[in-house]
């Protein structure tokens, strides 16, 4: 059995010296297609997690009919907080929102000279959690806020927030059609490049098949082959990848999505990037024996 | 050793590549197959080795009937049976002991047999100094031999040879025919298919005659034991 196995190791390695040039062009193939396909999903990767974190603004203003007394401030952002959906909330006094309000005109502040300090109404200001930053989050939110301030009138970015769901819906969608046809292309040119180099060896195929050899015998060392390319191929990808990534993706997605300075562009996670060698070596042998089909006839 | 009842071959349309053959042939014959160009000789030797199937009729090889031989028990029949071609068939990227070793391996033999059985074969041809030649750098006879050795090395019950002389001039060819005559000495049916009739007179056999697919001779020399 061992010797078997070795046998079959042997020759597969035997075959790839032998064949050089086909052997390389199998693995740049599968490279140049597990990388492109990596690259895009990162892409979409980095591109939905920019997005994400663009809701961070999301945030229900309440605007309360009268200013709060100091004493209920504390009691009643309590309450708030307690909202299970409410990440933070924070009083703004009309005193306050009077000094960002000229902050805000900068220059032109002079415009406020004369007019009384309490213009502007108090209101809350509340931040939601990761997972409620949508519409209906936000409702749940609404509902029972009513329950505890005498609001005079809401403001949570409404139309923002449907303009953005539906941003962030084309973008998957999107991702989902590109991504697939990336991927058909890619196991159509690694498919058919298998197949070339395997023409190239038919009359191996056919002496094998001759001299009495059975279809197992004759697969296991193409399929190795094949496993062995394809694993290349993913480490090469990988190593591909992460330079292309340090070098030209993350300089050019960070200007063109005028990322905030903190924002890390995300690398494959190590899963992922034992998954993307892995998916080499599956691509390897299934390319492999879908093209070994067509040529051994026994 | 091999029997043909009623054995056609069709391929697609009207015209039968092998018609009606049916004929035996005993263990340890040594048999030339003639005809012209397309009689239907190399049909009759693929349908032996399983290679095509026949249309009508009963192939029985060494007791098993191949006709309807499903493809898993296909390599086991071909283990029994060695297969010599006019363009050698043999692997110029592997050396000499390489394509003789081929067949054995392919056969689950162990590494020690294998090179002890390769040495003994290419030793039978001739050419056991030229191991780790690659067969382009040999002659045509000289590669005719390899093919030999490689039908030979897994000592087959029969041996099939498609006008393995096609492209050898006639020295060359009466080497191999000698070949082919000790491995017949040793018990292995031969089956020769060729045009060439120099064969027949200078090695007298048997001799089955195809024309346009139908068996239209059988001739057995006088005395069998030349």
């Amino acid at each position: 059995m061992l010797d078997k196995v070795r046998y079959f190791i042997m020759r597969a390695l035997r075959n790839m010296r032998q064949w050089p040039f086909l052997c390389t062009a199998s693995i740049l193939t599968m490279a140049v297609a597990l990388a492109t396909v990596a690259t895009f999903f990162l892409v979409v990767v980095n591109v939905e997690q920019l997005a994400l974190r663009w809701t961070k603004e999301i945030q229900i203003v309440a605007y309360l009919e009268k200013p709060l007394p100091v004493r209920d401030v504390a009691t009643l952002t309590k309450k708030l907080k307690a909202i299970p959906e409410v990440e933070s909330t924070r009083y703004v006094s009309p005193d306050e929102a009077m000094k960002r309000f000229r902050k805000h005109l900068g220059e032109d502040a002079s415009l406020l000279e004369g007019v009384g300090r309490d213009l502007l109404p108090a209101s809350f200001e509340l931040g939601l959690k990761s997972e409620f930053r949508n519409q209906q989050g936000i409702n749940t939110v609404i509902e029972q806020l009513e329950n505890i301030l005498d609001v005079d009138d809401l403001r949570y970015g409404q139309k923002w927030l449907e303009r953005f769901n539906s941003f962030a819906r084309m973008l998957r969608f999107v991702g989902i059609i590109l991504g697939g046809f990336l991927l058909f292309a890619a196991l159509f040119i690694v498919s058919n490049t298998i197949k070339l180099t395997l023409y190239a060896r038919r009359d191996e195929l056919e002496i094998m098949a001759l001299v009495g050899a059975t279809m197992r015998f004759i697969k296991i060392p193409f399929m190795l082959e094949g496993a062995i390319q394809g694993f290349l191929g993913g480490v090469l990808s990988l190593a591909f990848l992460g330079l292309s990534f340090i070098f030209i993706l993350s300089r050019s997605l960070e200007s063109f999505w005028l990322a905030p300075t903190d924002f890390e562009l995300l690398f494959l996670t190590p899963f992922q990037q034992i998954m993307l060698v892995l998916s080499g070596v599956l691509l390897g042998v299934m390319g492999s024996l879908s093209s070994l089909r067509r040529f051994v006839r026994i | 050793m091999i029997q043909l009842y009623n054995v056609t071959k069709k391929y697609s349309g009207d015209s039968a590549a092998v018609k009606d053959v049916t004929l035996q042939i005993d263990k340890g014959d040594f048999i030339y197959i003639t005809g012209a160009s397309g009689a239907g000789k190399t049909t009759l030797l693929r349908m032996l080795y399983a290679a095509e199937k026949p249309t009508r009729g009963q192939i029985l090889v060494d007791g098993q009937n191949i006709s309807r031989i499903r493809s898993r028990q296909i390599p086991y029949l071909r283990r029994k049976i060695g297969v010599v071609f006019q363009d050698f068939k043999l692997l110029q990227s592997r050396s000499v002991y390489e394509n003789v070793a081929f067949a054995l391996e392919a056969q689950g033999k162990k590494r020690y047999e294998v090179s002890k059985k390769v040495y003994q074969a290419l030793k039978e041809v001739g050419l056991e100094h030229r191991l780790k030649r690659k067969p382009l750098e040999l002659s045509g006879g000289e590669q005719q031999r390899i093919a030999i050795a490689r039908a030979l090395v897994v000592d087959p019950l029969i041996l099939l040879a498609d006008e393995p002389s096609g492209n050898l001039d006639q020295d060359v060819t009466f080497e191999i025919m000698e070949l082919f005559k000790r491995a017949n000495a040793r018990g292995t049916t031969v089956l020769l298919a060729t045009h060439d009739h120099s064969l027949n007179q200078r090695f007298p056999r048997r001799v089955l005659t195809l024309d346009k697919g139908q068996l239209i001779g059988d001739q057995r020399p006088a005395n069998t034991m030349i």
